[in-house]
């Protein structure tokens, strides 16, 4: 039986004076795919930045089942990579709450450097282990990214347009790779995607968000296609 | 939108900007710099006498020529030496302004340190590099030891403050994406502030060796080791320009090696944080 990570109550968000949604509410169960759909501008990254704690919410309340072990991790739409890091080094940061400020003081253990190398090599990173963040092209950066957030190991992960500059072949994979990793866990993703083949492939639960009326929003649960 | 259409549009007048809103706190700084400047002129004075200031300084000139190459081992050795102060200083400066920049660092440091530190650091910069050599060779005599500790020190003034602005102008938000995948403060800093802001730090470090050479080598004119000493001796001996000349000569080949080698380094490190690949 699954279980509901976050609880949202009538959760609202204004603007300078312009409310970007209202009323909203929904659960993010276990194991579960959400995506947030909706035009640019409509309130996506700011919905999962109040679901991350990042920005309080106008109105309502979000009621979080995790206890303190368990955490939420997002992927950011600006990356925020270390440049003038190694590709390497950026992907070993997500373990650093494994460790203790001492521990990493003088690099990582062995056999975790070896699982990021092998993660790396999923997302197809494994030649530019030793380049600079920095010069990475965009996509590259966008899969080191995701690669540093996955091994957080995060019950809840935020994905904010987590695809947007990928080519349609390894935003099918990247999304696979969330889905799948999430899943092994029992941990869920909330995610804003523009692709409506790709929220069909992946997604459980769909919020639509609407530029017009922010109370008509929209919750469905679909099949996705890619289980 | 036609382009063509809107410029010729007699009703579309060029917004009037009154002349006063040129004058931002810039201007105001240009303008003040260039007043005080002319005002100044008038109290700058000759001796009054009537000299032949071109005859005086060809007849001079004609004098550090040529160089007296007799000379160039003994230099070479005082330049060595030179090199040797300005490498130690800079090492040791290096080490002190990391730990000193950290506590003058406002997205590092606590308030209750940050302006005591940069007070401290007020103080080391007001102090000239020659008069750190003076207070150092009183301290521990006529030597090479002496010039490491004045550069050091004066080294560190500068450092620390280009270090810490550094730190607090670096991209801070990998370090803020780290803390929020659970890593503690040191992490976040060592793994998300750091990467970032080393490239500029090293480029920091190369400047202050270049400007430590050209330091340690007017130090030795108090006794703080290095080619100075060559120099003051050549100054004040009668008939030794040709010699100064040659010391000078050799100092502006190293230096111009140090800024050629410098410029090069700290390119490749902007282009390679700039994501430009070779």
């Amino acid at each position: 039986m699954s279980q509901i990570l976050l609880d949202i109550k009538n959760l609202g968000f204004c603007l300078e004076d312009r409310w970007l949604f209202r009323n909203l509410e929904f659960s993010v169960p276990t194991c579960s795919f959400i995506a947030i759909t909706g035009p640019s501008g409509v309130g996506k990254t700011t919905l999962l930045r109040s679901l991350n704690q990042q920005i309080r919410a106008s109105e309502g309340n979000i009621h979080s089942s995790l206890s303190r072990e368990y955490k939420t991790s997002m992927i950011f739409q600006d990356l925020q990579l270390s440049n003038g890091a190694s590709t390497l080094t950026n992907a070993l940061s997500g373990c650093l709450s494994r460790h203790s400020s001492l521990r990493t003081l003088f690099g990582f253990p062995r056999n975790e450097k070896q699982e990021c190398l092998n993660w790396l090599a999923k997302f197809g990173l494994e030649n530019k282990s030793h380049q600079w963040a920095s010069t990475l092209s965009r996509g590259e950066r966008q899969r080191l990214a995701i690669c540093r957030t996955l091994l957080s190991s995060p019950t809840l992960l935020l994905a904010d347009e987590p695809v947007a500059s990928l080519d349609s072949s390894w935003a099918i994979k990247t999304l696979k790779i969330i889905k799948d990793t999430q899943g092994k866990i029992g941990g869920s993703v909330v995610c804003s995607l523009h692709d409506e083949e790709q929220v069909r492939q992946f997604a459980d639960f769909v919020l639509h968000l609407n530029p017009d009326n922010p109370e008509a929003w929209t919750w469905e649960k679909i099949s996705p296609t890619q289980a | 939108m036609d382009l063509g259409k809107n410029l010729s549009n007699p009703s579309m007048k060029m917004q009037h900007v009154p002349w006063h809103s040129r004058f931002d706190l810039l201007g105001i700084t240009v303008l003040i710099f260039f007043a005080s400047s002319v005002i100044a002129l008038p109290s700058i004075e000759g001796s009054g006498r009537d000299l032949d200031y071109l005859g005086n300084l060809s007849r001079f000139a004609a004098q550090f020529f040529p160089p007296d190459w007799s000379i160039l081992d003994r230099t070479l050795s005082g330049l060595l030496e030179t090199i040797q102060i300005a490498l130690v200083s800079t090492l040791l400066a290096i080490i002190l302004s990391f730990i000193i920049s950290l506590g003058a660092s406002r997205n590092v440091a606590p308030i209750w340190l940050l302006w005591p530190t940069r007070m401290l650091l007020n103080l080391i910069r007001t102090i000239p590099s020659l008069l750190w050599a003076l207070l150092a060779v009183v301290i521990v005599g006529s030597n090479s030891l002496a010039g490491v500790i004045a550069l050091t020190f004066y080294s560190v003034g500068y450092l620390a403050k280009f270090f810490s602005e550094t730190f607090e102008s670096a991209d801070l938000s990998s370090q803020k994406a780290l803390k929020s995948l659970g890593a503690g403060p040191l992490q976040a800093f060592q793994y998300g502030l750091w990467p970032n802001a080393r490239p500029i730090i090293w480029s920091h470090c190369l400047w202050m060796l270049e400007y430590n050479v050209r330091s340690a080598s007017i130090i030795g004119y108090v006794g703080a080791g290095g080619i100075g000493l060559h120099l003051k001796l050549y100054a004040e001996s009668a008939d030794s320009w040709n010699k100064f000349s040659l010391v000078l000569l050799c100092i502006l080949v190293i230096v111009t090696l140090l800024d050629f080698a410098g410029e090069k380094i700290r390119k490749s490190l902007r282009d390679k944080l700039d994501g430009v690949t070779s």
